[in-house]
């Protein structure tokens, strides 16, 4: 990468807010290829914040298990990218530097808690983002943004490094223009790590045969609107026709729960994780040491945590309260026990499942000002299920509705993500994915 | 009276529970890492050598094991608890529902469970300008909890329990006498209806002081017709009293959820394959059946030294138990000195010793001094001499005076160092203690050697 090319992406940054920080030396130039990280990915040679104030200036003492694969292998960290705080957002809104603008339309959202990560997938040309996926963090922004966004099964990658959020559901997982880039790279990151007992070696990531049936869960479609109903459908045919798959459809009558369930775990989690912030050994530090702990801590955080983290770690304490914990927490894990059992059954009769990503394109600041913190928990329905699972899944832009790129998700079973990158190169290959005015 | 235990050992493993920092400490906050610090990004991997310390217990007090067991949060803010939540266990612990034997009389063991320590904190600084410091090197080490139910009836049977309970554990897990000073327990007692809990109390006496105090208070406030409310204490070991803790220190609700970050464990094949050793109490008791061994001499036996004890059994196999005792007797005097050298060979030179002895090769005496020949133990030649020891003219018969004179002959110049400087006769000094290997005071060395320099060449 020459320095006018960096010049350039240094300008586009200006304009769309896509970076947190953006390495400013020459070893870009002699790399394989060039890959940024999500800002809750922690580098030794950038800032780690999480898009929080709380950690504004920390510099971690090592590099996450996914940034360290992909360096070994010839990439170059060009940035950092920006995010909702810790991941708590749907729009990228939440965060307490940089909000990133679409690619397609600066007025409008690139889509969260990734968001910044698939600004620069649409952006910079031969780029790979490593994203973060909780609750749909990697297949939202790729939808909003017009780009690919694979997030593999929990366990595949490392999350040594990850600055967490809900530990049973983070998952980190890439974006790119197309998926044939993403197929190229993944195998770097995917397998054990015993920094992370939660990785997992087996089964190895291994070809299969390719998909032959696709399921589309009848609960996938309620609710969804008829314009964007009618965009899916036509790559419904695709997929049907020039793919040549069988398409049916399967009954996932838990996907309902999966909702709440998701929010009640990734809260009560993200509560716990979170506790560690308290102003003591890195990051924001409070003014008067001269006061009782209790106190400290809590002029610490009322300062350092923007308002949805706020929001999300009250929630998070109140559903693993005693006499709240049974009701809400422990109930929770069975939806998600119920969920997995649900899916299971769903792959006996076929390879994939196919759904639409978001309900809706990207939204305008001004409309997502207008939705309520409700409403905005209510518009990952459909990228919750699999995320809430574990599952493999990967979006990909399948049309536009008001020149707003759309995008459809595939989900496989466990391990299965040879599957899901075979069908996403067949579909890179049929398809034209929308391409932003500005790009470097 | 009802008394139950909740008892804090750290186990004696070489890495803490979560990470492989070292647990023998080192200046503050030299043994730690991203993870013991709870660093963004950091996360724990169990340390199988705990995990398997922790069923070992779990076994030893006949619980039962699940087939799967795993870790907990227990969140609350503290400035030593380096993430501001314990890494603990709640559910499906290493062990449930076991019993301990205590001396004929079954106590009940609730659970048995693992968890990390927090850091600690020391306070420095002069009064009204006190500062906090937060020493981290205990941050995750590994700890096991026992609970037992309240089975106990009074605080001088908690601290026998306890001291027994503590026999087993250290001979299971290998713990050592220091480990043993530092174990903790949450003590829960109710002379009445009313339960009260005194926290972390530190060590054998100071519980058993703890108990009785409590006991007393609670049943003079029964008799004067007061309630005794339910409540946490705390004991203050300078005033021997215990005071109630505020409420918000001990009682808040600690949110337990799952720890996501370590997984499920499936342990009982593992607790399966693991097997216990007979434990010191165990063979206590069968020694004192095989061999007509009273109960307090089996015990002090296996207190002093499992290796002692098989010494006294193979004597007593081809000897008889009382050769086997009489010499284990003589052992197990000067063993706290002996016990790290006591080889193979040493062993065998006083089996022999005591065979002969056997066959009325050698006299009692005889014997006497061949044993502390083998061990070395010079004072006790002295004794079975029969000469005061306390006598310093017999000390000097018998190699003071020696080696002195050995000393000066060695350093020829020495007579005209000490009259340059008297400093030189610390050379003498040193010398003259090594080879005499503290059978002397310092005092007795120092004024013989004084006197030996002052006579001259």
């Amino acid at each position: 990468m020459n320095a006018s090319r960096l010049e350039a992406i240094r300008e586009l940054d200006r304009d769309y807010g896509m970076f947190y920080s953006l390495s400013e030396d020459a070893a870009l130039e002699s790399a394989e290829f060039h890959f940024s990280a999500k800002d809750n990915l922690t580098t030794v040679d950038h800032e780690t914040t999480a898009g929080s104030r709380m950690l504004s200036g920390w510099r971690p003492p090592f590099d996450a298990a996914a940034v360290e694969s992909l360096r070994g292998a010839g990439g170059a960290l060009l940035g950092k990218t920006s995010m909702d705080e810790f991941g708590f957002g749907t729009f990228s809104v939440n965060s307490a530097f940089a909000v990133p603008r679409n690619p397609h339309d600066r007025e409008r959202s690139c889509g969260g808690s990734s968001g910044g990560a698939a600004c620069a997938a649409a952006l910079i040309d031969g780029h790979i983002s490593l994203g973060v996926s909780t609750g749909g963090s990697v297949s939202c922004p790729a939808a909003f943004c017009g780009v690919v966004g694979f997030t593999p099964t929990y366990g595949r990658v490392s999350r040594h490094g990850l600055l967490d959020y809900g530990s049973s559901l983070d998952k980190v997982g890439m974006l790119s223009a197309d998926c044939a880039s993403i197929a190229e790279r993944f195998p770097l990151m995917a397998g054990p790590d015993r920094r992370d007992p939660t990785s997992c070696g087996h089964p190895e990531h291994s070809e299969r045969s390719a998909a032959r049936t696709v399921g589309v869960p009848k609960q996938s479609l309620q609710g969804i609107p008829e314009d964007v109903l009618a965009v899916f459908n036509e790559a419904l045919e695709v997929v049907r026709g020039d793919m040549g798959l069988d398409v049916v459809e399967v009954d996932i009558p838990v996907f309902n729960y999966a909702q709440p369930a998701y929010y009640i775990i990734a809260t009560s989690e993200a509560s716990t994780n979170l506790a560690r912030y308290g102003g003591m050994r890195y990051g924001a530090r409070g003014e008067d040491l001269d006061t009782h702990f209790d106190r400290y801590f809590r002029q610490v955080r009322s300062a350092g945590f923007g308002g949805e983290a706020k929001r999300r770690i009250l929630l998070g304490t109140f559903t693993r309260m005693v006499g709240y914990r049974d009701r809400y927490y422990l109930k929770a894990l069975q939806v998600r026990q119920a969920l997995i059992a649900e899916y299971r059954r769903a792959f006996a009769s076929c390879d994939l499942l196919l759904a639409p990503t978001m309900p809706f394109v990207a939204p305008r600041f001004d409309e997502v000002e207008a939705m309520s913190p409700l409403e905005i928990y209510l518009a990952d329905h459909l990228t919750i299920p699999p995320n809430l699972a574990g599952m493999p899944h990967i979006s990909l832009p399948c049309g536009e509705l008001d020149g707003m790129p759309l995008g459809m998700q595939f989900t496989a079973d466990h391990w299965h993500e040879d599957r899901l990158l075979k069908a996403g190169v067949e579909w890179d290959r049929r398809s034209e994915y929308p391409v932003p005015e500005a790009r470097a | 009276m009802r008394i139950g235990l909740e008892i804090h050992v750290q186990l004696p493993t070489r890495s803490k529970m979560f990470c492989s920092c070292p647990t023998d400490g080192g200046p503050p906050n030299s043994a730690v890492c991203p993870t013991c610090l709870g660093m963004p990004g950091s996360r724990p991997t169990l340390n199988r050598a705990a995990l398997e310390m922790g069923l070992r217990l779990a076994k030893l007090f006949d619980c039962q094991v699940p087939e799967r067991t795993w870790f907990a949060r227990k969140t609350y803010f503290y400035p030593d608890l380096a993430k501001h939540y314990q890494v603990t266990q709640h559910d499906n612990p290493v062990g449930e529902h076991g019993a301990f034997d205590f001396r004929g009389k079954e106590v009940r063991i609730r659970r048995v469970h693992l968890e990390e320590d927090p850091g600690s904190i020391r306070r420095a600084g002069r009064p009204g300008e006190e500062l906090s410091l937060v020493d981290y090197n205990r941050s995750g080490m590994p700890l096991v909890e026992i609970v037992t139910e309240p089975d106990l009836s009074s605080p001088a049977e908690a601290r026998q329990f306890l001291s027994d309970m503590l026999t087993e554990i250290r001979h299971t897990i290998g713990l050592s006498g220091e480990g043993e000073q530092t174990v903790r327990a949450d003590c829960n007692i109710s002379v009445g209806e009313e339960r009260v809990e005194v926290k972390n109390v530190t060590g054998l006496k100071n519980m058993e002081r703890a108990l009785k105090y409590e006991a007393v208070r609670q049943t003079k406030m029964l008799r004067s017709r007061r309630p005794v409310l339910r409540e946490t204490r705390r004991y203050d070991e300078e005033r021997k009293v215990t005071v109630a803790v505020r409420k918000k220190e001990f009682e808040e609700d600690y949110g337990y959820i799952g720890e996501p970050d370590l997984g499920v464990f499936h342990i009982r094949a593992m607790a399966e394959e693991l097997e216990n050793k007979e434990t010191p109490l165990e063979r206590a008791r069968r020694l004192e059946l095989q061999y007509g061994l009273a109960e307090s001499t089996a015990r002090q036996l296996v207190n002093t030294s499992m290796r002692l004890c098989d010494l006294f059994e193979r004597m007593a196999a081809d000897l008889g138990a009382k050769v086997a005792l009489n010499v284990t007797g003589q052992v197990s005097g000067p063993w706290f000195h002996v016990k790290d050298s006591f080889d193979q060979s040493m062993e065998d030179a006083v089996f022999e010793a005591a065979e002969e002895f056997w066959r009325d090769g050698i006299t009692d005496s005889e014997l006497t001094i061949r044993l502390s020949k083998i061990l070395g133990t010079h004072v006790t030649v002295e004794e079975t001499l029969g000469l005061d020891v306390e006598d310093s003219s017999v000390k000097d018969r018998i190699g003071l005076n020696e080696a002195v004179e050995k000393a000066v002959e060695e350093n020829p110049g020495i007579f005209e160092d000490y009259a340059k400087n008297e400093r030189a006769a610390n050379r003498l000094i040193g010398e003259v203690k090594k080879s005499t290997g503290g059978t002397f005071s310092s005092q007795e060395i120092v004024a013989a050697v004084k006197a030996r320099l002052s006579q001259g060449p």
